[in-house]
C-alpha cells in the first residue's frame, strides 16, 4: 500500500485558452487532513475532479489510494462535490440507501448507519421527507451523510462549509475530525483560511492555477516565522522604551514588537526577566494562514473570480 | 450487476410512485371505459325508461304482426282498438300514461309510412327498428301475394358476398384483425418509444444537472448507470402498458359474452377473430424491446450532450424525427402495405418498429423480410449503445455550451 493516499505529478488542465491547472505536484500522506485554499478560480475544483478521474489531466499523473483512479478505488472514497447533488424528488432516507448500495452495502446495513447518521445531524424526523422539502443546509447535511456513509478510506469535501450556518460548521468540524481520528484521509477546498488553520495539519496554498506553497501547518508557520513577538505584563512600558521600543502596536493588551526594531526575542526576554517585569505572556508571534498566502502570493481576492468549471474541452 | 440493478429499482421505483404515472396509467383506460359505458348506459336507460307504447291499427291488417315485432325488440305495446279518437291517444301521451303511440294507415300498407306520435323525438335506434318491423311486416304480406316468400325475404335484406381467398390461408376476419392490430400497434410503439425515451432524457439530464452524477459515477461507471436508466424506464413502461393491455383483455373477455348475451344476431366467433393474436402480442413486445432499446439510448446520449431543458429541446429534434418520417410514411399506408418502396423504408432499423410491425402482423410482406428487420435492429442497437454509450461517458461529467459535431466524435473517439 502506497504510502500517500493522493499522488499528483506534473498535472496540467486546460479548458481552452484557460490553464485552469498547471504542472501540479501534491502528496496527501494517507491519515491527515490537508486544506486545499486558495481564492475562487484559481484551480481547487478542477484539481478535486481530476483526482476523482471526473475530468482527465491533459498531463501528469494522477494516483488515487496507491493505483489509477479506477471505480474500485473511487467508491472508497467519499466526494462531496461542490455543487449540491441530491435527487430532490426522493425521500431522505431512500436517497441515502441508494447511495449506499451503489457502494456494495446491504440494504439493512445502509439503513441502519443513515438512520444512527441522520439522528446525530438532527434529521430523523425528515427522514422520510422529500429532499426538496429540506432547507439548503439541511439538504447539505443529507449529502455530507452520503459521503461518509460507506466508512470511506479518504474523504474529498469541496468547499464543505460554505452555506451553513456556524453552529451546523462547528457539527461538520467535529464530525471531520472523528473521521480524521479513525484513520480516514481528509482532503477539503475552502477559500476560508480561519477554518483550515482551525482543522488541517497540511495545507496546500494555490493561485493562480498553480501551487503556491505546501507542507505541514506547523512547520510552515515556524518557518515563516518574522521574529515578531507579542509581550503582555502588568506595570508601565519603560523598559520598553530603554530598549529603543518607542510607540510598539497594541493589541488588546499585548504590545506586538515586530522584526524592524532588531531585537532578537531571546534579548527581550533576558531584558524583561532582569527588569523584573510581571510578564504575563511572550510569544514568538507566527503570521497566519491569511498572512502567509499574501506574503506569497499577493492579494489574493486581486485575481478576476474565473470559475473553473469543468468546461468542454 | 448489482450496481445496474440498484439503479433500475430507483428509477423504476421513483417513478412508478409519482402521481402523473399513477394518474396516466390509471386514467387513461378508466376515461375510455368510462366514455363508452357512459354514453351506452345513459343511451340504453333513455330508450328503457320509455317503451310503453300503443299502437293504432287503421289498416285491420298489419296491427297484431307490427305489435309482435315490435316487442320482439323490447317494447310493450297495446294494441288499441281502432275505433278510439285521436284526441283520447293524445291526452294519454300529454298525461304520461304512455310514451307514444304509433298510427299504421293505408299509406302504411303501400309505401311503408307510418306516424310516431309523442311528446319527445323517439331517437334513432328506436325509429331504426320500428322502421325495420314495419316494413318487414308489409312487405311480408304484399309478398304473400305473390307466391312463395322464402327466398325473396333474404333478397330483400341485401344479399351477402363472402370472400373466397386464394392463395394465403388467411380469412377475411383475420385480414381485418391484422390491419388493426398493425395500426395499434405502430401507434402504440410510436407513441411509448416517444414518451419513455424521453422520459430517458429528463432522466439524465436532471441528474447532469443537479449534478448527482458525479458522485454517482464515482462508484458506478457510466455505461452502468446508462444502462440502469434504460432498464428501469423501460420496466416502467412496460409496466403502464401491461396494465393498458390487461385492461383490454379484461374489456374483449367480458366485452364478448355481454355482445353474445345482448346481441343474438352477431357472430362471436367471428368476432373474436378480430382480437389481435398471442403471436402478434409477443411480435409487438420483440419490436417494442427493441425499438426502446435503440431510440433510448440516442435519447440519453442526447440528455448527455445538454446542460439546460432549452438545449435538450432543441437537440432531441433529429431524434424525433426519426419517429416522426416513419409514422407519417405508415398513416399514409394504414392498410398494412403501401407504394413498394415503403417496404423496403421498412427494413431501415430506426423506421422498423414503426413500418414494419404492422407490415408484419398485415402478413404485407415476407417473413424473411421481418426476419431481416429484426437481426437488422439488433445490430443497429448494438452500434447505437457502443456509439451512445461513449458520448454519454464524456457527456455527462461537461458543463457548458453544447459539442459541436466534431467534438461529439472525438468524444466517441476517445478511449
Amino acid at each position: 500500500m502506497s504510502e500517500h493516499a493522493v499522488q499528483l505529478s506534473g498535472v496540467t488542465k486546460r479548458f481552452g485558452e484557460h490553464t485552469a491547472v498547471a504542472d501540479f505536484d501534491l502528496q496527501i500522506p494517507r491519515g491527515t487532513i490537508l486544506g486545499l485554499l486558495g481564492p475562487n478560480g484559481s484551480g481547487k475544483t478542477t484539481t478535486i475532479r481530476m483526482i476523482m478521474a471526473i475530468l482527465l489531466p491533459d498531463r501528469g499523473t494522477v494516483e488515487l489510494l496507491g493505483g489509477s483512479p479506477d471505480f474500485e478505488r473511487r467508491s472508497r472514497v467519499g466526494y462531496l462535490p461542490e455543487e449540491r447533488g441530491v435527487y430532490e424528488k426522493m425521500k431522505v432516507l431512500e436517497q441515502l440507501v441508494f447511495m449506499g448500495e451503489l457502494r456494495g452495502m446491504t440494504r439493512q446495513i445502509v439503513r441502519r448507519r443513515a438512520m444512527e447518521w441522520l439522528e446525530r445531524l438532527g434529521l430523523e424526523e425528515w427522514a422520510s421527507k422529500k429532499v426538496q422539502q429540506l432547507s439548503k443546509g439541511m439538504q447539505q447535511k443529507v449529502q455530507f451523510i452520503g459521503t461518509v456513509l460507506h466508512d470511506p478510506d479518504l474523504l474529498i469535501l469541496d468547499e464543505p462549509f460554505s452555506g451553513l450556518d456556524p453552529i451546523n460548521q462547528d457539527i461538520l468540524e467535529s464530525i471531520v475530525r472523528e473521521q480524521r481520528q479513525k484513520g480516514t484521509t481528509i482532503l477539503f477546498s475552502t477559500h476560508l483560511m480561519e477554518q483550515a488553520e482551525r482543522l488541517c495539519e497540511r495545507v496546500c496554498l494555490i493561485s493562480r492555477s498553480r501551487k503556491v506553497l505546501d507542507g505541514n501547518l506547523k512547520e510552515l508557520k515556524r518557518r515563516e516565522r518574522t521574529g515578531a513577538v507579542a509581550v503582555e505584563f502588568e506595570g508601565d512600558d519603560g523598559w520598553l522604551t530603554r530598549l529603543g521600543v518607542t510607540n510598539p502596536e497594541r493589541v488588546d493588551d499585548a504590545y506586538h514588537i515586530g522584526a524592524g526594531y532588531g531585537i532578537e526575542p531571546d534579548r527581550l526576554l533576558a531584558t524583561a526577566v532582569s527588569e523584573r517585569v510581571e510578564l504575563r505572556r511572550f510569544e514568538l508571534l507566527e503570521p497566519s494562514l491569511h498572512e502567509i498566502f499574501v506574503a506569497h502570493a499577493g492579494p489574493p481576492e486581486t485575481e478576476p473570480a474565473l470559475r473553473a468549471l469543468g468546461g468542454v474541452q | 450487476m448489482r450496481q445496474v440493478w440498484v439503479i433500475l429499482r430507483r428509477e423504476y421505483i421513483e417513478r412508478v410512485r409519482t402521481k402523473g404515472f399513477i394518474i396516466a396509467t390509471i386514467a387513461m383506460p378508466v376515461l375510455m371505459i368510462g366514455l363508452l359505458g357512459l354514453s351506452v348506459f345513459l343511451g340504453l336507460q333513455a330508450e328503457r325508461s320509455a317503451r310503453d307504447l300503443a299502437l293504432v291499427d287503421l289498416t285491420g291488417q298489419l296491427g297484431e304482426e307490427v305489435a309482435a315485432g315490435m316487442e320482439a325488440v323490447g317494447y310493450d305495446v297495446e294494441l288499441v282498438d281502432a275505433g278510439i279518437a285521436m284526441q283520447e291517444m293524445d291526452r294519454r301521451v300529454l298525461e304520461d300514461e304512455i310514451e307514444a303511440y304509433v298510427i299504421l294507415d293505408d299509406l302504411t300498407l303501400q309505401e311503408g309510412a307510418f306516424a310516431y306520435r309523442g311528446k319527445d323525438s323517439p331517437g334513432r335506434v328506436r325509429a331504426a327498428l320500428f322502421e325495420n318491423v314495419v316494413v318487414e311486416t308489409v312487405l311480408e304480406r304484399r309478398l304473400s301475394f305473390a307466391g312463395s316468400t322464402a327466398g325473396l325475404q333474404e333478397l330483400l335484406r341485401g344479399g351477402r358476398m363472402s370472400f373466397e381467398s386464394l392463395g394465403d390461408e388467411q380469412s377475411e376476419m383475420e385480414r381485418v384483425s391484422g390491419i388493426a392490430t398493425g395500426f395499434g400497434g405502430a401507434f402504440l410503439l410510436y407513441f411509448t418509444m416517444l414518451f419513455y425515451g424521453a422520459y430517458v432524457l429528463r432522466s439524465v439530464l436532471d441528474e447532469k444537472r443537479n449534478r448527482v452524477v458525479e458522485v454517482v459515477v464515482s462508484s458506478v461507471s457510466p455505461w452502468r448507470l446508462m444502462l440502469g436508466k434504460i432498464l428501469g424506464v423501460g420496466s416502467m413502461g412496460l409496466t403502464q402498458v401491461g396494465i393498458w393491455v390487461g385492461c383490454a383483455a379484461l374489456i374483449g373477455l367480458l366485452g364478448l359474452p355481454m355482445i353474445a348475451a345482448n346481441w343474438p344476431a352477431a357472430d362471436v366467433g367471428e368476432l373474436s377473430q378480430l382480437l389481435p393474436g398471442v403471436g402478434s402480442l409477443g411480435l409487438l413486445l420483440v419490436f417494442f424491446l427493441l425499438g426502446y432499446f435503440l431510440y433510448s439510448s440516442l435519447f440519453a446520449a442526447v440528455g448527455a450532450m445538454c446542460s439546460t431543458e432549452e438545449e435538450a429541446q432543441q437537440a432531441q429534434f433529429p431524434v424525433m424525427m426519426l419517429l416522426i418520417i416513419p409514422f407519417i410514411m405508415q398513416m399514409t399506408s394504414i392498410e398494412g402495405s403501401g407504394l413498394p418502396w415503403m417496404d423496403w423504408a421498412a427494413l431501415f432499423p430506426f423506421f422498423s418498429p414503426i413500418m414494419m410491425y404492422p407490415r408484419a402482423v398485415a402478413g404485407a410482406v415476407p417473413w424473411w423480410m421481418v426476419g431481416t428487420s429484426l437481426v437488422l435492429m439488433a445490430a443497429a442497437l448494438i452500434g447505437t449503445a457502443w456509439v451512445a454509450g461513449r458520448i454519454y461517458r464524456v457527456g455527462i461529467l461537461m458543463q457548458g455550451k453544447r459539442p459541436t459535431l466534431r467534438e461529439l466524435v472525438r468524444w466517441v473517439r476517445q478511449a
